[in-house]
């Protein structure tokens, strides 16, 4: 017999969790989230316990999606205080680390009175810029000991040849024990320093937040007799085991939508197409690239800081389930932005409330026939109301609703043949989902509105890995096998079986304004997670 | 003496305080006009923020209130964009590359010209120039990005880009003087930032306030700040920053831009072959298109910035001329280091500056330099 496994995703008014056991799901629910998020896992794990009487001992793997390090960022809340060394003088100090943050950010962090800019680094070509100063570091440490909790370390050229962070990490241990922890910039991100070191900054500053929620939820699941390995969900969609969690818990501020996106794929077995994640306020569009969610490009905002960790390519637009429909006689004059929230079932149309919404659109279309389970209200109290609205006027709304999906469709397409969509979450059952422009097929997965939960269950460890190559050196293929073996190496580290890996993407990037044929090669791949039995 | 002074001394009394706001509108407007390239706007942003939160002034003088007798030249960076991004320079960096020509020269500037439009070199040239307590004219070589320390205004009306000092963070400093052979210049100058490490920062084009006159894009920095400005207001207003920049361009320098398409990224081919020795990255990008351009492809050829573009064929810009991508909904540019498969934009092309469209500017850097065997037609007449 197959592994129970559980999920939890966390979102801003629900937690949702799921029971999963092969590709079928056993129990689902919901519960209000908690202010401290671990309080609302518990309570669903807890009902969900009760509602399936299994054998807490025959679950094999327990996933989180969760928000604990990205409420701490955005609230400034419980963070720790970092040391923040960059290995780069005498380059760089034009700009020093923690420049353009927030002020009160920094401050939470313990200002910049613990930043250092010391002499090190390497160029692109693995040459030092000037060798490390290690005198200089141990000084820094002997300074800011006892001022801060942990250590942010950033060297230039590091992702390509990571030594004297390493060496710098020896030093700080040394000097200031186990206890002080330490991230380096090679394991976060990638090219470009400046985003990289706020990335690492971050990470540093939510260790013990992510300390306490594992140590919590470890505690929780041991207490009811619950033994399989605990994961994270991180931003490709992918999970990683708590323990390494622990270690980069900024990995994790996007999980939300991309364990939709693994939601998706895992329920209606569509690997490459579109994913349209209807709430209530709004939609998010994603696209889905050989099961993992495409990644986005641009520099991705934490809490008012710019950093270059992955994230997916997101496509938000104002629509969901409770939007507010404004129209003059017949005429649809806007669709929100507004919505009526949470407050549907007291505001709606159907509820008999005065304001008209997506959801009665629905209603008087007839896309929505029955009560969904897991809702505690029925789809709709005053049908006489949904019945006075004028037949064009609807027929214009629904019209419209269909338009602003297709356009959302459209704009993340990369082809022009049709591809396949699948819409997921609470707002999927009231949106039109027939002969929408520019697809082949939309599939309304069974338990599209946990589809978050269920994509936390899915256990596949996402990994990557860079490398910078001359190709006039050497040969290409060589230099994508030796990057491949980086992943696997990182795959493993994450909680992966490193004989299960399979290379999910190759992105060649050559470097501009610079001759020869130097390039930067970055692979993903992704692996089966270790639950128990050989590697 | 500071900025005040020197103002004072040559008799100018109307001038621009660069403000941070300023600095934000500039670098963007800059990097829309960059043509693709310019380098990561980041760098020169958080660079001036940098020397304004320590009390320094940024001013900007109109060129034509700049004294004939005075020496102005151009501090920038030069090499990849990409190493840029992950080793911003040392503070010191350019008053090592500034002094050093100053002591060859045997002269001291006065104030500083930007050499290009580009999120990162625009903004030195104001950075240098509140370092040293000069102003910043508002001119520049090119209003546009180019790939070559020869390509510009001033090199095809005579001013020449030696000498040039190329420094690096270690204090290392090159001197390059290949008096007028401006593509040898180029040539030494690309070989010394490989040997720095892939980026170097260079002191050039020293010249006299009559020569800056005289050969420069004058008001550069100001159509620049239009541009940004434009963007900014119709972020805020929420309405399309595309319509609103091409309004602006028009109403208020009389250049008349064109919006040629508007799609996605569905194929980078990125060439290195026999173009390796030159360095720079090559290649071509195709665009397909959506809303009312649907079912047509856009196809750009790039040497770092955009040179070409054709939509079904049909050639819409050529170099000199400008070629802009943007982002719909904040008109942010997407450049050629970092542009990506699905990305969304628009394409806008416009007018380069009469002074880039001489004989001797096609000749230098107008199609056939870039390899292509086409004449040259302005823009205007491709899009009529």
């Amino acid at each position: 017999m197959e592994n129970y496994r559980l999920g939890f995703d966390v979102g801003g008014t629900f937690t949702d969790g799921v029971l999963v056991q092969g590709s079928e799901v056993i129990a689902k629910s919901k519960s209000l989230t908690t202010e401290d998020v671990t309080t609302g896992i518990i309570n669903v794990l807890d009902i969900i316990l009760n509602k399936s009487k299994i054998n807490p001992a025959d679950i094999g793997m327990v996933s989180f999606g969760t928000t604990h390090t990205t409420n701490a960022i955005i609230e400034r809340k419980n963070l720790n205080r970092v040391g923040i060394f960059r290995l780069g003088a005498p380059a760089t100090t034009a700009i020093p680390p923690l420049t353009g943050w927030p002020e009160d950010l920094k401050e939470a962090i313990g200002g910049d009175q613990n930043v250092c800019i010391l002499r090190g680094g390497s160029e692109y070509d693995g040459r030092d810029i000037v060798p490390l100063d290690e005198k200089s570091i141990m000084d820094a440490c002997k300074e800011i000991k006892g001022k801060i909790d942990s250590i942010a370390i950033t060297g230039v050229f590091s992702p390509m040849k990571t030594d004297h962070e390493d060496r710098a990490a020896d030093i700080v241990r040394d000097i200031l024990g186990e206890d002080v922890h330490i991230t380096l910039s090679n394991k976060i991100a990638s090219i470009s320093i400046l985003e990289r070191e706020n990335s690492t900054i971050l990470n540093a500053s939510v260790i013990n937040v992510m300390r306490r929620a594992v140590k919590a939820l470890k505690d929780a699941a041991k207490k009811r007799g619950i033994v399989a390995p605990l994961f994270i969900v991180q931003n490709d969609g992918s999970v990683m085991s708590a323990d390494y969690a622990v270690d980069y818990p900024i990995f994790t501020v996007a999980s939300g939508p991309a364990a939709s996106v693994r939601g998706s794929v895992f329920l209606s077995r569509i690997k490459n197409g579109v994913v349209v994640d209807i709430g209530g306020t709004s939609t998010d569009v994603a696209y889905i690239v050989n099961g993992f969610p495409r990644e986005s490009s641009i520099t991705v905002n934490i809490g008012g800081v710019k950093t270059n960790i992955r994230c997916p390519d997101l496509l938000s637009i104002a629509l969901g389930g409770g939007t507010i429909i404004k129209n003059k006689g017949k005429e649809v004059m806007e669709l929100g932005p507004e919505s009526v929230g949470h407050n549907l079932v007291r505001l709606g149309r159907s509820f008999g409330g005065p304001i008209l919404t997506t959801h009665d659109i629905a209603v008087a279309t007839g896309i929505i026939k029955e009560k969904l389970a897991i809702f505690e209200t029925d789809f709709v109290t005053h049908k006489e109301k949904i019945d006075k609205l004028p037949k064009e006027l609807v027929q214009n709304a629904y019209d419209k609703i269909k338009m602003t999906i297709e356009l959302a469709i459209d704009q993340m397409k990369t082809t022009p043949e049709p591809i396949p969509a699948v819409f997921i979450g609470g707002g999927a059952m009231v949106v039109p989902s027939v002969d929408i422009k520019g697809t082949s097929e939309v599939v309304k997965p069974e338990h599209f509105e946990v589809g978050g939960a269920v994509g936390t269950t899915i256990a596949e460890i996402g990994a990557y890995a860079e490398g910078v190559v001359d190709l006039e050196i050497e040969k290409r293929e060589i230099a994508i096998d030796n990057v491949i073996e980086k992943a696997k190496d990182n795959l493993e580290s994450a909680g992966g079986v490193r004989n299960t890996a399979e290379v999910i993407d190759v992105e060649e990037i050559p470097f501009a304004y610079m001759p020869g044929k130097r390039e930067k090669i970055r692979i993903r791949v992704k692996g089966k997670a270790f639950i128990g039995g050989d590697r | 003496m500071g900025v005040y002074d020197i103002l004072k001394e040559w008799g100018v009394e109307s001038y621009r305080v660069i403000d941070e706001r300023a600095i934000k509108e500039i670098t963007l407007g800059a990097s829309i006009l960059a043509t693709g390239g310019g380098g990561d706007p980041e760098i020169g942003l958080l660079w001036a923020k940098r020397v304004l939160a320590e009390g320094k002034d940024i001013v900007m003088v109109d060129p034509m209130d700049v004294p004939d007798d005075i020496l102005a030249a151009s501090p920038a960076c030069l090499g990849s964009a990409l190493v840029l991004t992950e080793k911003p320079p040392s503070r010191e960096v350019l008053n090592t590359a500034i002094d050093a020509l100053q002591n060859y020269m045997k002269k001291k500037f006065e104030a500083t010209i930007p050499l290009e439009c580009g999120g990162v070199n625009s903004i030195l040239a104001y950075a240098a120039a509140a370092e040293y307590g000069v102003p910043v004219i508002d001119v520049d070589g090119m209003n546009r990005a180019f790939p070559e320390l020869q390509m510009t205004s001033w090199a095809t009306l005579g001013i020449h880009a030696s000498p040039t000092v190329s420094a690096d963070n270690r204090k290392s400093v090159t001197i390059i003087d290949t008096k007028d052979n401006d593509l040898v210049a180029e040539t030494i100058s690309r070989g010394v930032a490989m040997a720095y490490g892939g980026i170097s920062w260079i002191a050039t084009y020293a010249m006299s306030g009559k020569e800056l006159k005289e050969t420069s894009i004058l008001n550069s920095q100001s159509i620049a700040w239009d541009v940004g400005k434009a963007v900014f207001r119709a972020r805020e207003k929420h309405e399309c920053p595309i319509e609103e920049l091409l309004k602006t361009l028009k109403e208020a320098r009389n250049l008349q831009g064109y919006k040629v398409f508007e799609g996605k990224i569905v194929d980078i081919r990125r060439d290195f072959g026999s173009e390796s020795s030159k360095g720079f990255t090559l290649g071509k990008v195709i665009i397909e298109g959506i809303n009312r351009y649907k079912g047509s492809i856009a196809e750009l050829d790039f040497q770092n910035e955009w040179l070409i573009v054709k939509v079904d064929g049909v050639i819409k810009c050529l170099p000199p001329d400008l070629i802009a991508i943007l982002d719909r909904e904040t008109g942010e540019p997407i450049r050629t280091d970092i542009m990506k498969y699905g990305y969304r934009g628009s394409i806008i092309v416009m007018p380069a500056h009469e002074r880039m469209r001489t004989p001797k500017g096609i000749e230098m850097f107008g199609p056939r330099y870039f390899g292509y065997d086409a004449d040259y037609v302005p823009v205007e007449e491709l899009n009529k």
